[in-house]
């Protein structure tokens, strides 16, 4: 009672407060400017938060993350053009709600579905985090190596096109996280003589690189900036919504806790979920023809699990230190430089801090209906936002974060050479989740294979020694060989193969 | 082609890596040296970037039967545009230290806004205020030392 008290007094604060408040606004910002992602802000917020307190930081995070991916529904509902990739499975839909006058019913709809799909995914990672802690307390470097290599064999098979760009993209990561003194020897990897690469590669440089300024080149590559609102429709944001909630919340339960589960797998985060809850729910409607014509089934399942994802991603990160998607690949970062490991320990030790995190994860969902209701009144101010304008803005802000964290020039050249190569690779068509999972867990992966080979004298065999460790290495060579299966199974049953998932 | 370039492009990245990894030390008392996750990271580019290239050679079978691959004008011209936020990160390394980091900022926003047609006027003014926002909270709030280059000379 005295840690849930604590944590408590942790965030109802003036300073917590006001950065949830800004943080909102935000993220209400960054996501309803087209080509501006949840990632993204989250890349841009962290030099920030490396000078506020554990609490405030991971606050200003979480309630970002979570605004960004429902004001991604503001511009592809009046434009067709997604803010986020989070939106952009239903984007048609909403889109065509929006011609037929209903626009802010729809965003009203997907406001009241990301807030409970938010508090679902919430509830989740409150009941179910701490049980999965105890038994996570079991595991030993044996597990964690498997747990690791799990993660990033995840991060493959759930990624959406070329799966051997994929494994490209991993590689890249893994190489980044190699970077730096070796643990066990102490010896150099690819520092070419840099004093300041001794310690790693800082992972935020990375991030702002991969993300941001992989951003801003697109940006600048592409000619059109085309942006006509139409005319704003004088519908009420609210007033149908319990009618659509009532006749489809089986849809809303379905997609919270099918975006959570999708959300806690590593590399799949709310673009996925949104994805495969929008197919989902198409598939077991009863009007799976209006489906793409207008239809607010399909953004009632989608909406509430792109939010619910962000919720469900935090279960693994906190309990394994395994990231669920890329921002909370960017929050164990920022928990590791605020001295907070990420691990079942924090269960444990971190006295009110998991219940501060616990309740800024339903202030950031709850404070997203007024913050979120004042955002879909004033839709144009977002919208007519030039980009021309903000993102030279933006650039000078990703100067100036990556070198604001070691105060070296090196880490600007890092995000310089990292964006460059992030542009090709996302030019190309290579997804960037792997690439930030091999980062964050490359050096899990190779410490923990070093010290359980330390501790059985390399005998590769003992990864299989332990009942949880061989159920984990079962799981993994499952994954491994199971596009291998699916093949034969198909060439079995003679079914024709079928297409790619969006 | 740009697929079985890039596929290329991993095959020989992933050699330069497995080479360079095997001049990493080893130690007698570690079974795994710290060769190890590099050689095997600089295998899978290789192998990684051969499937690639392999999945995609056809491109080279379409030059050699006359194709060419030319980027078109708006292409090119595009591709140059898109450098431009790397080159002004380049400009920032490079004259921050003299011009500073205040005059270094306001300089690439003007260029980037009229690069997109911003009008001049309004270009100059908000990449002065927003200089001066950035730095404040930076340089002031946040104490991070930017080099203050030739407004800190004058004074």
């Amino acid at each position: 009672m005295d840690a849930f008290l604590q944590g408590l007094a942790l965030v109802f604060n003036f300073q917590t407060l006001l950065v949830i408040a800004a943080a909102a606004i935000f993220g209400v910002f960054v996501g309803a400017v087209p080509g501006l992602t949840a990632t993204m802000a989250v890349a841009l917020l962290v030099p920030i938060t490396f000078y506020m307190e554990s609490t405030p930081a991971i606050a200003a995070i979480v309630t970002t993350s979570a605004m960004a991916i429902f004001a991604g529904d503001i511009p592809g509902t009046y434009l067709n053009i997604p803010g986020t990739p989070a939106s952009a499975a239903y984007v048609g839909e909403s889109h065509q709600l929006a011609r037929q006058g209903r626009a802010r019913e729809t965003l009203g709809t997907n406001l009241v579905c990301s807030v409970l799909g938010g508090l679902f995914g919430t509830l989740v990672l409150v009941f179910v985090s701490p049980s999965l802690a105890e038994v996570a307390l079991k595991f030993s470097s044996f597990e964690y190596f498997w747990l690791a290599l799990l993660g990033l064999s995840c991060s493959i098979f759930i990624s959406i096109g070329s799966k051997t760009k994929a494994f490209l993209s991993l590689l890249v990561g893994l190489l980044l996280s190699t970077v730096g003194l070796d643990m066990m020897s102490g010896a150099p990897r690819f520092t070419f003589g840099i004093p300041d690469l001794m310690a790693g590669i800082n992972f935020i440089p990375v991030m702002i690189g991969m993300f941001a300024l992989n951003e801003l080149m697109s940006f600048y590559g592409s000619s059109n900036e085309n942006r006509n609102i139409p005319a704003v429709h004088k519908d009420k944001v609210f007033s149908s919504v319990p009618q659509h909630i009532g006749r489809y919340w089986r849809n809303l339960l379905r997609g919270s806790s099918t975006g959570t589960l999708i959300g806690a797998l590593p590399g799949a985060g709310a673009d996925i979920a949104a994805w495969i809850s929008y197919a989902m729910g198409k598939s077991r409607s009863k009007n799976r023809d209006a489906y793409g014509t207008g239809h607010i089934e399909g953004i009632v399942d989608a909406s509430s699990a792109n939010n619910s994802g962000i919720s469900g991603a935090w279960v693994p990160a906190l309990v394994f230190g395994i990231p669920g998607d890329s921002i909370t690949a960017i929050v164990i970062g920022v928990l590791y430089m605020k001295g907070m490991n990420p691990g079942p320990t924090i269960f444990m030790e971190g006295g009110g801090l998991v219940y501060a995190l616990f309740t800024v994860f339903f202030i950031a969902n709850l404070v997203m209906l007024p913050i979120g209701y004042i955002a879909i009144r004033s839709a144009k101010v977002f919208i007519l936002t030039p980009r021309k304008i903000l993102m030279p803005i933006i650039l000078c802000f990703c100067i100036i974060g990556a070198f604001a964290i070691n105060n070296a020039i090196t880490d600007v050249w890092i995000m310089l050479i990292i964006g460059l190569v992030a542009f090709i690779l996302a030019r190309n068509d290579f997804p960037m989740a792997p690439a930030i999972l091999g980062l964050v867990l490359g050096g899990t992966l190779e410490n923990n294979f070093m010290s359980s080979m330390l501790k059985s004298n390399g005998d590769l065999l003992s990864f299989f020694s332990r009942p949880i460790s061989a159920g984990l290495g079962a799981m993994v060579i499952l994954i491994w060989f199971l596009p291998l299966f699916i093949r034969l199974y198909r060439r079995y049953r003679g079914a024709p193969q079928s297409p790619r998932t969006p | 082609m740009r697929d079985f370039l890039v596929g290329l492009a991993f095959l020989v990245a992933g050699a330069i890596v497995y080479v360079v990894a095997q001049g990493f030390p080893t130690m007698p008392s570690l079974q795994y040296g710290p060769s190890l996750f590099p050689s095997l990271i600089g295998g899978g580019c290789m192998i990684g970037g051969l499937i690639l290239a392999i999945g995609h050679v056809r491109a080279l079978k379409g030059i050699g039967n006359g194709m060419t691959w030319r980027m078109k004008r708006e292409q090119l011209r595009d591709t140059l545009l898109s450098l431009l936020p790397a080159l002004a990160i380049v400009f920032y390394i490079l004259a921050s230290e003299w011009l500073g980091a205040m005059l270094c900022l306001a300089s690439i926003m003007f260029v980037l806004m009229l690069a997109r047609r911003t009008s001049p006027l309004l270009a100059f003014g908000i990449s002065i205020v927003a200089a001066l926002v950035i730095d404040l909270v930076f340089s002031r709030y946040l104490l991070i030392p930017l080099p203050e280059g030739l407004l800190g000379v004058w004074g």
